[in-house]
């Protein structure tokens, strides 16, 4: 649930993102605080989302970048946020043989978790033994015991012995004979000076391939701490979230352990020995956000942001004004129509055949530095381009605020005259960019566009 | 272990009020200056003149003090609120409340009861004279106002025995948040102040919970009854209170298996084993680890089965001790006792003017 709220939150704000035809403050904060409020409530870490609205907002608030490329930015910029807040999925690669010591809070589902994986990997051929160390939980050698006869692998147990040390000396030959040694030890804290030092010294016996913590998807706050604690002491090599059926999905296990850079490689879905799966932060922010992955959001973007500009265009024509921006969308919808090339296949004596494919690469350059020559220049300008005509000085301001030439910017400027003398014609007036304006255009302009 | 949080509380009050007197002395710096330089301009006639008008309005001494503050204001173009600054307004509390508001988050306390405190003081605050807000007592107050003392537990029971036997408990709660430990560790209790106890193994579900149980049953030498591994957790509850009668035990344990309170078919079970064993205490275990999360664990189980009180395990584990508020906000019960520990003794009867205390507050 608490997911779903976050994804709701997410989505609303990128949505609210796109379909606003101003990006101001207001509304901005409202969207922050409500991101913000939903990874609170996913138990991020909260210096963490704090950071994070801040590097939203410092975004959002830029005079710099300007209507739909600002808004391409933000939503790009979230969505990149909570993905690197999840971490890189990172496959847990086993050698031929391979033993792995498992570690983490009281309760926290280790040894559940060892017998799923035992299951997993004999399935896939691996000769699977179980270590048990857990000398602290009163019958955690039984529980292993029985969980490893369900599993059908080995287990290596001693219901007597106190000290770990002596169980890993007594079976330390018999293991050698296993491809995978899955380790189990006692819940303890990342902050207990005692039991940090108890498996330190188990780690240093063992000196396992790797080090995973195991961590409950609805801790808190704590999370944070314990996963450095444990880092610091041992240096993890991943993590493994369990509990993740419950309504809380893991926002705290997993942002902490993004924060200390040990990767997500399996979740626990349950407490059967199939609940299990591997961790994947991309769909899993896919699934979270409700809809495609990064490219498909950003096309959103865009055509919701043309559907509003085509509205708002006509609206414009009829108060009788063309700016720049309107010239830019234009364009830009051109271009979505299929892309210039196509567009070009459209227009009678214009075949592709005749457009070679660098000249089409030339235009669609040229469209994105016009796009920057445009987020470089001041309301004013973009409202009334005629002032850039008259005071070249402008030109020469825009051209080096855009790392743009000044005969970009001139080309440009001949553009937005031809499309605005071009507006005359019906078909576009009404928003619409069909065969036979096109034709209309070809007939009107051939020779004039120059592509 | 709130000893974090404790330092954080006392700083940020000492902040708060700082911020107070600070806003004053620079106002008198200005006044002072105001006064040496002297050059009043044009428009302080028309202001003069609606200070006069305010000042029949509002007390006099406030005003006599605040005048020259006026007229500097005004000179900026500013508003005539300098006057009312010593109110706390809605702005000023938010301004105030977010400070805290970061305190109680790092200190795991969940969204929700956050802004319930948040309310609670806004209520009490805004529109008061900062002069005469205490911070740390409205604090106190509205954490305390979430609170709920438990009744004392032994002699709940004994008062209840008087009229019927045996006294039944339940603990309930999602995977691995301690139940059995803390049970084993009440049944020590309990023997302590003189009451006979016997243990009902209803987790028959995971993997050896049934040794696990029994190893404390034998350790504290007390009666365990337990059936296999897959049979109905009810009836060995049922069980657990027919042998309880039959040998006058006084209270019966009664351990569940892990649930996580979406699992509609787990609750519907653990529904049915309070039909049919009716408990006279139904505790939820939760652990103070837990995040927000606890707020839906709490409330699903209190809305189910109409929790008795809570107890939070790990309190030993989580310095920050936030959970408290946050389950009992939604659930409205006392939290009976802090696990503190794996060791029998490590139970700690809750006490919300301890916790309030121990806060700093
Ligand atoms: N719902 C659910 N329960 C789990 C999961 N993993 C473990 N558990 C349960 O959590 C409890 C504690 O697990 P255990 O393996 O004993 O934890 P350990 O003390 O860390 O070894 C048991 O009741 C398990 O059945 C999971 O992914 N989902
Ligand atoms: N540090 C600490 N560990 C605890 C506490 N209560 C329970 N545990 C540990 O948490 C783990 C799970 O406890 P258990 O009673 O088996 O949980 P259950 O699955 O809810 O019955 C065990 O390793 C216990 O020793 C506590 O208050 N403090
Ligand atoms: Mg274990
Ligand atoms: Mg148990």
């Amino acid at each position: 649930m608490v997911l779903e709220k976050l994804g709701e939150a997410i989505n609303a704000g990128i949505k609210k993102i796109t379909n606003a035809i101003f990006l101001d403050k207001k509304l901005i904060d409202g969207i922050v605080r409500d991101i913000q409020r939903s990874l609170i409530e996913a138990d991020v870490n909260i210096e963490l989302v704090f950071a994070l609205s801040e590097r939203i907002k410092k975004v959002a608030y830029d005079e710099s970048i300007k209507g739909i490329d600002k808004k391409e930015q933000l939503v790009k910029l979230i969505h990149d946020e909570i993905l690197s807040l999840l971490g890189k999925k990172k496959e847990l690669k086993l050698h031929k043989k391979t033993s792995i010591m498992f570690l983490g809070l009281y309760g926290s589902g280790k040894t559940t978790t060892i017998a799923k994986l035992a299951l997993h990997y004999s399935k896939r051929g691996r000769k699977v033994a179980l270590l048990g160390l857990d000398t602290d939980r009163p019958a955690a050698m039984d529980q292993l015991e029985q969980m490893a006869a369900k599993a059908k692998v080995q287990a290596f147990i001693d219901k007597v012995e106190k000290d770990p040390l002596k169980i890993i000396k007594k079976y330390e030959s018999a293991l050698k004979k296993y491809d995978l040694v899955l380790i189990d030890t006692a819940g303890r804290d990342g902050l207990n000076k005692e039991l940090i030092k108890q498996i330190k010294k188990l780690d240093k016996e063992l000196k396992p391939d790797y080090r995973i913590l195991i961590m409950p998807a609805d801790i808190g706050q704590v999370a944070k701490t314990q996963s450095e604690e444990f880092q610091k002491a041992l240096s993890i090599d991943g993590v493994i979230i369990t509990r993740m059926d419950g309504t809380s999905k893991g926002g705290g296990a997993l942002t902490a352990c993004a924060e200390t850079k040990a990767p997500v490689f399996f979740i626990g879905t349950g407490e059967q020995l199939h609940e299990i799966e591997t961790f994947e932060p991309v769909a899993f922010i896919n699934r979270l956000l409700g809809m495609g992955d990064l490219q498909s959001l950003l096309e959103k973007v865009k055509s919701a942001s043309s559907e509003s500009e085509t509205k708002r265009m006509e609206d414009r024509l009829k108060e009788g004004k063309f700016t720049l921006l309107d010239l830019y969308s234009q364009l830009e919808q051109m271009n979505k129509m299929g892309s210039i090339d196509k567009l070009v296949g459209m227009i009678p004596g214009m075949s592709e055949a005749k457009v070679p494919k660098d000249l089409l690469d030339k235009q669609e350059s040229k469209m994105k530095h016009w796009k920057s020559a445009i987020s470089s220049m001041t309301e004013k300008e973009i409202e009334n381009p005629q002032i850039l005509e008259k005071e070249t000085s402008r030109i020469k301001r825009i051209a080096k605020g855009s790392n743009t030439t000044t005969t970009e910017i001139r080309e440009l400027l001949k553009q937005y005259k031809l499309l605005k003398e071009m507006m005359g014609l019906d078909g576009i007036q009404e928003g619409k960019i069909d065969q036979k304006t096109i034709q209309k255009m070809a007939k009107k302009f051939k020779g004039k566009i120059k592509f | 272990m709130f000893g974090s949080l404790k330092e954080k509380l006392k700083n940020w009050i000492k902040k708060s009020s700082e911020k107070n007197t600070l806003e004053k002395t620079p106002k008198k710096e200005i006044i002072k200056k105001e006064k040496s330089k002297k050059t009043p301009k044009k428009s302080s006639k028309k202001i003069k003149k609606e200070e006069k008008k305010i000042k029949e309005e509002i007390l006099e001494d406030e005003i006599i003090e605040n005048t020259q503050t006026i007229e500097e204001k005004s000179k900026e173009k500013k508003s005539f609120f300098g006057v009312f600054k010593r109110f706390l307004t809605e702005e000023k509390f938010e301004e105030l409340f977010k400070g805290l508001e970061l305190i109680l988050l790092q200190n795991n306390v969940a969204y929700e009861a956050v802004q319930a405190v948040r309310d609670e003081l806004s209520n009490n605050l805004i529109g008061k004279n900062i002069k005469e807000i205490d911070l740390a007592e409205e604090l106190k107050k509205g954490i305390g106002s979430i609170l709920i003392n438990p009744p004392n537990f032994i002699d709940e029971i004994k008062g209840s025995l008087e009229v019927k036997s045996p006294f039944v408990i339940l603990v309930c709660g999602i995977n691995g948040s301690g139940k059995t430990t803390t049970i084993a560790k009440l049944a020590n209790y309990l023997q302590k102040n003189s009451l006979s106890v016997c243990l009902a193994a209803a987790d028959t579900f995971r993997a050896a919970s049934i040794e696990q149980i029994e190893v404390h049953a034998t350790n504290l030498k007390i009666p365990l009854i337990k059936k296999d591994y897959g049979s109905d957790p009810a009836s060995v509850g049922f069980e657990g209170i027919t042998y309880a009668k039959k040998n006058s035990i006084d209270v019966v344990l009664i351990d569940t298996a892990g649930r996580m309170q979406n699992s509609a078919s787990l609750m519907r079970e653990i529904e049915k084993i309070v039909k049919v064993t009716k408990p006279d205490m139904k505790i939820y275990l939760g652990e103070s680890i837990t995040g927000n999360d606890a707020i839906e664990q709490a409330k699903t189980f209190n809305d189910s089965i109409n929790l008795t009180g809570i107890i939070l395990s790990k309190a030993d584990v989580d310095e920050k001790g936030g959970t408290a508020i946050s389950v009992a906000l939604v659930t409205k019960k006392p939290i009976l006792f802090l696990g503190t520990g794996q060791n029998y003794e490590d139970l700690e009867i809750f006490d919300k003017d301890k916790l309030i205390e121990k806060l700093g507050l």
